[in-house]
């Protein structure tokens, strides 16, 4: 497998997007081949990358997705990491001792005996560019985490007022909402109650036991102040075109957005940022509502319980070569190998068009293309995935139309082959296979996988150096070992196909 | 070569017998070379400092400009208490105090280093120019900014490596000791 260019073999995810095998996803449920963009992510879990520390969501939110612990440096967006110096304490406050050390722990006072009052402070320094909080004026502090201070910005009150008074709007609307359904659609009780008949309300009741009103108070939003525009701007210091700059104490586009409160323009002002979490993700298949991939729940396990990758379920096409160079019109041939990632045999055919059943409905799907052609585009999956955990239930089927062209035609196989499963104590097998008869079209075969000749012509309206793009059906059937129905325990098989697109490569003249 | 290997090591430099030195060679006291570390003096004297440590492969090189010859007057100056790590490689025309040369880094002829300056990890600088003091250069795009604090010194891990160093290599022996020279003048 290509590992860093772009594979040249792309398959069509289930809703149209071309993806290298290794980027798709498998449902098995459904059976169906997903990708990135079709499925639902969900966060699993919030954690810090540089302590690993586990945060619940509802922590993480309370602490705006930051560590705690963590900083990120202002200047380079490195992380910061603490160092300890010694100090003495009574005598002078300056530090007696240099005795600095990279590790926090390491490092005690060189006289130990003759410095009584000695004490460990520590500061944050930066590995890479070597920024320290004192460069800041930070003072050091006597723990290495927690102590840390915050710096408020400016407009924090004006900030948390905002933010107070959107939620009770927001709390306010909600109830609102609440009372206008319930006051629309009044549940008809099944026994009419007493107060029914004798027409007391509850609240009537209520207040003549000597309660207080149950109906909650209704949350009054705090008056705020609304922005005001204003016209004069303080003016340009006199000197600003004669001053030469000094591009030393000027911050750089990346230190600003990395502290987005303030967004300082002077190098002095530069805090040290918190950390922000890292997530895990999960991803959900939309149609059918498994999991295809889920993590493990511990920062430190890099590890899955479920993962369905599409390498591990669908066999993988490699390009090997073309037999000779190519030219518009001139019949061609192509190297393709096939390999089973599955533990059972499969029977492969390459078709130049899908299977019958499928083109039957072909145009019914042709015509929700265009349609739901704006809903994967809007679909907020991506956006939303950082501010909603709910489950997005789509269960439409979103298809899209391929876009890929083919521009060359290919002879299909005259017959369908079977590739054997996947075994890894065969490779040490001393016997060799007993030679069986073969397909023309097989050039080589060892273990799970084959290799093949597939004859194709390109096209011959192609110019030099345009790219010639291959496509074919290849269907194969799957052993789905994992059963939708209860009663049914046993496999299934199913015959499924994938369209794939092969870069051949460009014309020659 | 123009002249033979000169190697003068003043006392308590520690000076191991593998490193590479050719050419007119001072070590002032306090300075730890290690083993594979390569000095060349090529176009004139090189004169370290005080308290200098020079790391496994770094190369310090004084370059013959093209056309020139040896020249006992032109001097490469090193001051005190720079630090060359692992795999640098510096062909700087003047080096003041306190600076440090991260691993891999690259100074080429022509830059002038001030004072109380930082190298990082594999920056390459060709150009020529001089940095102010307290610059620091890191990061992939080679930014620089300027140091409010020092950096700190290097006192502790000298003392480690002159503890350490003995143990494992053989030496260079001090062969140049100011005192008994103005003695004897």
């Amino acid at each position: 497998m290509s590992f860093m260019q772009p594979s040249p073999v792309k398959y069509a995810c289930s809703c149209g997007i071309l993806n290298p095998i290794n980027k798709l996803f498998f449902c098995r449920h459904c059976p169906k081949l997903r990708c990135g963009f079709c499925v639902c992510h969900e966060i699993e879990s919030h954690f810090c990358s540089n302590c690993l520390e586990n945060i619940p969501s509802s922590e993480a939110r309370h602490k705006k997705n930051c560590c705690a612990n963590c900083f990120d440096c202002p200047c380079c967006q490195h992380t910061l990491s603490a160092r300890a110096t010694t100090v003495a304490v009574v005598r002078k406050t300056e530090e007696a001792k240099e005795g600095e050390s990279g590790a926090p722990e390491a490092a005690p006072s060189p006289k130990p005996s003759a410095m009584p009052t000695t004490k460990k402070m520590y500061y944050l320094s930066c590995l890479s560019c070597r920024w320290t909080t004192r460069d800041v004026g930070i003072p050091d502090q006597g723990v290495a985490t927690g102590t840390w201070p915050d710096n408020e910005c400016l407009y924090q009150v004006r900030f948390n007022t905002l933010m107070e008074y959107y939620q009770t709007v927001v709390l306010q609307e909600k109830q609102e909402k609440q009372e206008f359904l319930r006051r629309k659609a009044p549940k008809p009780h099944k026994f009419p109650s007493l107060t029914d008949r004798t027409g007391l309300t509850v609240s009537l009741i209520r207040r003549q036991i000597g309660w207080t009103d149950k109906s909650l108070p209704k949350p009054k939003p705090v008056n705020i102040t609304s922005a005001e525009a204003t016209a004069d701007v303080e003016a340009l210091p006199a000197d600003i075109f004669t001053q030469p700059i000094n591009l030393r104490n000027i911050t750089t586009i990346a230190q600003r957005h990395s502290q987005p409160a303030d967004q300082p323009t002077a190098v002095s002002k530069l805090y040290p940022q918190r950390r922000s979490l890292w997530i895990k993700r999960s991803l959900r298949c939309r149609q059918c509502e498994h999991n295809l991939i889920k993590p493990e729940y511990h920062p430190t396990s890099i590890k899955y319980r479920i993962q369905l990758f599409a390498s591990a379920h669908v066999p993988e096409v490699v390009m090997v070569r073309c037999e000779q160079p190519l030219q518009p019109g001139q019949s061609n041939a192509i190297l393709l190998k096939f390999t089973n990632p599955t533990m059972y045999d499969m029977t492969i055919s390459v078709l130049d068009a899908p299977p019958q059943e499928v083109q039957i409905n072909a145009d019914a799907f042709q015509q929700a293309c265009r349609i739901k052609e704006e809903a994967v585009t809007s679909s907020p999956l991506l956006k939303s995935s950082g501010v909603t955990l709910a489950r997005q239930n789509s269960t439409r089927e979103v298809k899209r139309e391929v876009k890929e062209k083919a521009n060359a035609t290919i002879v299909p196989l005259e017959s369908e082959f079977v590739l054997n499963q996947r075994d890894d104590s065969k490779e040490f097998d001393e016997d060799v296979q007993a030679p069986i008869e073969e397909p023309k079209f097989i050039v080589w075969r060892k273990g799970n996988k084959v290799l093949l000749r597939l004859q194709f012509t390109p096209s011959p309206e192609l110019q030099t150096g345009n790219e010639v793009t291959l496509a074919f059906c290849m269907q194969y059937t799957y052993v789905n070992t994992v059963t939708n129905t209860q009663d049914k325990k046993e496999p299934t098989t199913h015959a499924l196909y994938s369209r794939i697109f092969i870069h051949a490569g460009d014309i020659v003249n | 070569m123009p002249v033979e290997n000169n190697i003068k090591i003043l006392p308590k430099s520690v000076v191991c017998d593998e490193s590479t030195l050719t050419g007119d060679i001072t070590f002032s006291t306090g300075c730890v070379v290690h083993p594979s570390a390569t000095v060349i003096a090529e176009a004139g004297p090189i004169i370290f400092g005080e308290n200098c440590i020079i790391e496994e492969y770094a190369t310090i090189a004084h370059e013959l400009a093209e056309g020139a010859s040896w020249d006992a007057n032109n001097i490469l100056s090193i001051g005190s208490h720079n630090v060359f790590e692992v795999g640098c490689t510096v062909k700087a025309a003047r080096i003041g105090d306190k600076n440090v040369f991260e691993s891999k880094s690259f100074v080429g002829k022509g830059v002038t280093v001030s004072s109380g300056c930082v190298i990082g990890a594999g920056i390459r600088m060709r150009t020529v120019q001089l940095l102010p003091e307290n610059t620091i250069v890191y990061g992939q795009q080679a930014l620089q900014r300027e140091a409010i604090d020092k950096q700190g010194s290097q006192t502790l891990q000298i003392d480690f490596l002159r503890k350490v160093l003995p143990n494992y290599h053989h030496l260079r022996k001090p062969n140049y000791d100011p005192k008994k020279a103005r003695s004897v003048v």
